[in-house]
């Protein structure tokens, strides 16, 4: 089973290249059944990256191109009145499966935004009185640019806390580029590209998450990171208890494909920055969330790991 | 290069706030002893503090603090007079404390100066202690209690008055631990004597009498002592409060016999019952004590001298409570003249011939000592004689001028004159200075004497009656005696006359009089029941509450109990049951102090893995037994549910041997 984790890290690693941490944080994501919320600018490849997981994974892949005009039955599904049988028939919208890259989130209107993120709460959506569950596995890959914010709309610190993870791809490497200017299309490579684990595999490798061994001792280390952020200036607001629970289960997932059935401070301190950095905000940042990095690292060079 | 973190560095400004609003409360109560230099440093110093925290102006340089300290100390040493002695110290203390705060730049030297302002506060008590120091002091500590909570706020913008309401509601928490610790907290001797703020300022009776200075004393309205009686309070006019006697006259000044510490101890006879009071005496620097004829303590460190008054073997240089009991009417060494009697004889061989021609004629006329000392009284009771606090200043034979032209004078003029008749005429006679009557306060029930009360009389010898008291002010001014001072010359409009704002003026106002005698009795009962709450008092409490004789063991029975609650109260909150993993940690923390030796520190945040692999990196030699000990700790601390300890011990072992084995290569 571990080397089939290996195994996929390799091959969504032969895809994007030069994004070996990135990959494994995403695919820590999915075993912790989080969801992701990627940060960068276009051509970045966070398409490739939704792409190849779904493959990788043996998941459905839908893609949902968020714009100003999209309204929730777009994405949930809506009946359409069928002549020949007389009756109303839903035609289930593109959040029914499994993967789903919910792309530039920002640039939808609040409502559907959060027809988006109730589903993912709830792992199930109601739409006209009846009460539709979603494929499981469910994992969304939500996207958005920071940077050209014209027309778009913030996500809310509450929304923002129901991503487990942010991740920000950031521009390869030179080598990384070279061999991507030298290789093949993507494009090319990602109908090829063959499932290293099914459906029953990778849900069992998210029960095996949850029996992770954690111990007192690691706890207390979780216990005192959230602490920091409550009791110290600097810090305008602490992590809830759910940022808590995320950390840990990340750390969780982050151990189990490290090989270990146990977790050590150090895979609480690799999940830590994308796990909360989208979760605090500075005390003299009035913005959303950005500018947390120094947060984050005053976390990680500060707070006693032992 | 020690990087510190960003929290450490700045002050906040609720912090600094309060700390310069301490400063100046620790520093208000001392200005009345402070040169006046001193508060112009303080403006200085705080308006310079205030123009870095608003990035006006910068830190002083080295040199420039190097320049203030020399400069400061140079100024106390000029308006002092030196560095040593408990006046300039305290002066420079609170030079340093107002130098400190120019160069507060971290929490930590906030702390310092916050410590140093706590120290400040109690040197206050080194000069007095009553009520009124007492209850200020509240306020520079509740000042820096403040900056104290105010240094842990964040340097956001914090309301001042939050961190004065939680430094308050501590204080508030501090009061039952504060009376217990009063109550029960041993009071042990001083290990060291203090010395104490010079003599200068204290007014009372001096050890030695010239014509005109115990009017001067009169000026005074300050406390001499307190004095409760356990019976009714004596007449007025049995009150001779008995401090001094002065048995050599140089023509001018009265003084004593120098005397040996263990002059023998005259003999008297105890008449009529005795009379119980206690005293509780101002500071006086002097080792004389007040008390009434022929008093008697208990005290080890009081004891009678030859001519009965009570004396202390230090000077009295902080309020001082002692019993004593007293005959009134006791008589005197009645048998043989001792060596005190022949001593009463001494006269200048010269001088006063008006003076000495009358003792001469009144010899001639009295045969009995008794009749003649009658008569003299009688010469001053129906001759225009004159009590007065403006005596004229008399040069060459004063008695004479007194006696015979002036006729005017206070108390020490006509206790001197009668004894220097009495002496011309060969009766022993001697001076006797102290305090007369005093004032009753009905609502305590208690007598307060003050300067003002200081009086001179006469004593004279006579075989078989011992020692006879006259007062000679009491023929010309029976008010004195009989009312106080202030009737006696209120003619004259001189009582306290330096003094327009002392409330003993008004006494007449009823309110005024009513407010100051209880403000009195409040005083009282803080001296009483507060500071002299001493080993004595606590012990006899102690006794009362608890029913137990032997002092020393309930003192250690409550010490021991304190310590019980004390150390129940910390397993209590530390909970040593909890640390289950406290092994490990001790192995752990042994590791990094092994790689320390090397070198090799671990940052705060460094977990154990990230440590070994870079202590492995950097010690090559040992790199197996540190991830030995690396991956032991983890399988311990993180994997198992049952941690033991062994396998850490025996990678610790390996550990060492591989490192002492680098070393000696």
């Amino acid at each position: 089973m571990r080397t089939k984790l290996s195994d996929c890290l390799q091959a969504v690693n032969d895809v994007l290249l030069g994004k070996d941490q990135q990959v494994r944080l995403a695919l820590t994501c999915v075993l912790a059944k989080g969801h992701l919320l990627i940060e960068d600018l276009p051509g970045m490849g966070k398409t490739t990256l939704s792409h190849a997981l779904a493959k990788v994974l043996g998941l459905g892949f839908q893609r949902i191109q968020f714009t100003s005009d999209l309204l929730p039955g777009d994405i949930l599904g809506t009946s359409v009145f069928d002549k020949n049988s007389g009756q109303f028939v839903f035609h289930p919208g593109p959040i029914f499966s499994e993967l789903v890259l919910a792309d530039e989130i920002n640039r939808a209107t609040p409502k559907s935004q959060s027809a988006l993120l109730e589903a993912m709460e709830e792992g199930q959506v109601t739409i006209e009185g009846a009460t539709r569950p979603l494929p499981d596995p469910f994992f969304v890959i939500a996207t958005q640019n920071p940077i050209s914010s014209g027309g778009t709309f913030i996500l809310p610190d509450s929304q923002l806390d129901r991503f487990l993870m942010r991740l920000s791809l950031g521009y390869p490497a030179k080598a990384a580029e070279r061999a991507l200017l030298l290789g093949e299309s993507r494009r090319d490579i990602l109908p090829r590209m063959s499932t290293v684990l099914d459906r029953e595999a990778l849900s069992l490798l998210q029960d095996q998450v949850a029996h992770v061994r954690v111990s007192d001792a690691l706890v207390d280390y979780v216990l005192r990171l959230v602490e920091a952020t409550r009791t110290q200036p600097q810090f305008a607001l602490g992590l809830s208890p759910r940022a808590s629970l995320a950390l840990l289960g990340a750390s969780r997932a982050w151990a189990l494909l490290e090989g270990r059935d146990y977790v050590i401070p150090e895979d609480v301190q690799a999940v830590l920055p994308a796990v909360v950095a989208h979760r605090l905000r500075e005390r003299t940042d009035q913005g959303a969330g950005n500018g947390s990095g120094a947060l984050v690292r005053w976390l990680l060079t500060e707070v006693p790991a032992i | 290069m020690s990087k510190k973190p960003a929290m450490e560095q700045a002050i906040p400004r609720a912090s600094l706030t309060w700390l310069l609003v301490a400063q100046f409360l620790v520093i208000l109560p001392h200005l009345g002893h402070l040169p006046l230099w001193i508060s112009a440093l303080w403006i200085a110093c705080a308006y310079w503090r205030i123009q870095v925290y608003r990035m006006r102006a910068r830190f002083p340089s080295a040199l420039v603090k190097a320049a203030l300290m020399v400069g400061t100390i140079a100024g106390v040493y000029l308006s002092r007079g030196g560095l040593v002695g408990l006046d300039a110290a305290v002066v420079l203390l609170v030079a340093a404390f107002i130098l400190k705060l120019v160069e507060v730049r971290t929490r930590r030297d906030a702390l310092v100066l916050i410590y140093l302002g706590f120290f400040t506060v109690l040197t206050r008590y080194l000069f007095d202690s009553e009520i009124l120091t007492a209850a200020f002091s509240l306020l520079p500590v509740a000042g820096l209690l403040s900056a104290l909570v105010g240094l842990q706020h964040s340097g956001v913008v914090v309301r001042p008055w939050s961190t004065l309401k939680l430094a308050m509601t501590l204080m508030l928490q501090a009061v039952p631990l504060m009376l217990v610790l009063f109550l029960f907290f041993p009071r042990l001797g001083p290990l060291w004597s203090l010395p104490q703020p010079s003599e200068r300022g204290v007014t009372g009776l001096s050890d030695s009498m010239a014509p005109g200075e115990i009017a001067e004393l009169s000026r005074s309205g300050g406390l001499a002592f307190r004095a409760s009686f356990d019976d009714p309070v004596p007449a007025r006019n049995q009150l001779y409060w008995r401090a001094l006697t002065f048995d050599r006259f140089d023509g001018r000044r009265w003084t004593q016999t120098p005397q040996g510490f263990a002059a023998a101890s005259p003999d008297w006879q105890a008449v009529g019952d005795p009379v119980r009071y206690s005293v509780i005496m101002e500071r006086s620097a002097k080792p004389w004590l007040f008390a009434l004829d022929v008093a008697q303590s208990d005290d080890d460190a009081i004891r009678r001298k030859s001519d009965f008054r009570l004396e202390r073997t230090r000077p009295v240089e902080r309020t001082f409570f002692y019993r004593a009991t007293s005959w009134i009417d006791a008589r005197l060494e009645p048998e043989s003249p001792s060596a005190a009697v022949r001593r009463a004889l001494q006269l200048p061989a010269t001088g006063e011939p008006r003076a000495r021609g009358w003792a001469q004629e009144l010899r001639r006329q009295y045969s009995d000592d008794r009749a003649l000392a009658e008569a003299v009284l009688r010469q001053f009771r129906e001759q225009p004689y004159v009590y007065t606090l403006r005596p004229p200043t008399l040069e060459g034979d004063a008695i004479d001028a007194f006696l015979f032209d002036t006729r005017r004078g206070f108390c020490e003029h006509y206790a001197g004159a009668m004894t220097f008749v009495l002496r011309a005429a060969n009766i022993p006679a001697r001076v006797v200075t102290g305090y007369q009557g005093g004032e009753l306060n009905t609502a305590g029930n208690y007598l307060q004497v003050r300067q003002f009360d200081a009086h001179a009389w006469v004593e004279y010898w006579i075989e078989g009656a011992g020692w006879v008291r006259a007062d000679p002010t009491f023929q010309v001014a029976p008010d004195r005696i009989e009312r106080g001072l202030e009737e006696a010359v209120s003619g004259e409009q001189s009582f306290l006359e330096g003094d327009p704002f002392s409330p003993l003026r008004y006494r007449h106002l009823g309110w005024i009089n009513t407010l100051r005698l209880q403000w009195d009795e409040l005083n009282y009962g803080w001296q009483r029941w507060v500071l002299d709450y001493q080993a004595e008092q606590q012990g006899s409490f102690l006794q009362r509450i608890m029913g137990h004789s032997d002092k020393t063991t309930l003192i250690g029975i409550v010490l021991l109990g304190g310590l019980v609650v004390l150390g129940a109260l910390a397993i209590w909150i530390i909970k040593p049951w909890r640390r289950r993993l406290a092994p490990l940690d001790r192995a752990f923390s042994q590791f990094e102090r092994l790689l320390q030796k090397e070198g090799v520190q671990r940052l705060p945040a460094e977990g154990p893995r990230t440590y070994a692999a870079r202590a492995a990196q950097a010690l090559p030699a040992a790199a197996n037994e540190i991830r030995g000990f690396s991956r032991a700790y983890e399988q311990q601390c993180y994997e198992t549910d049952d941690a033991h300890t062994q396998p850490l011990s025996d990678a610790l072992r390996a550990l060492r041997r591989s490192l002492g084995k680098g070393a000696t290569r």
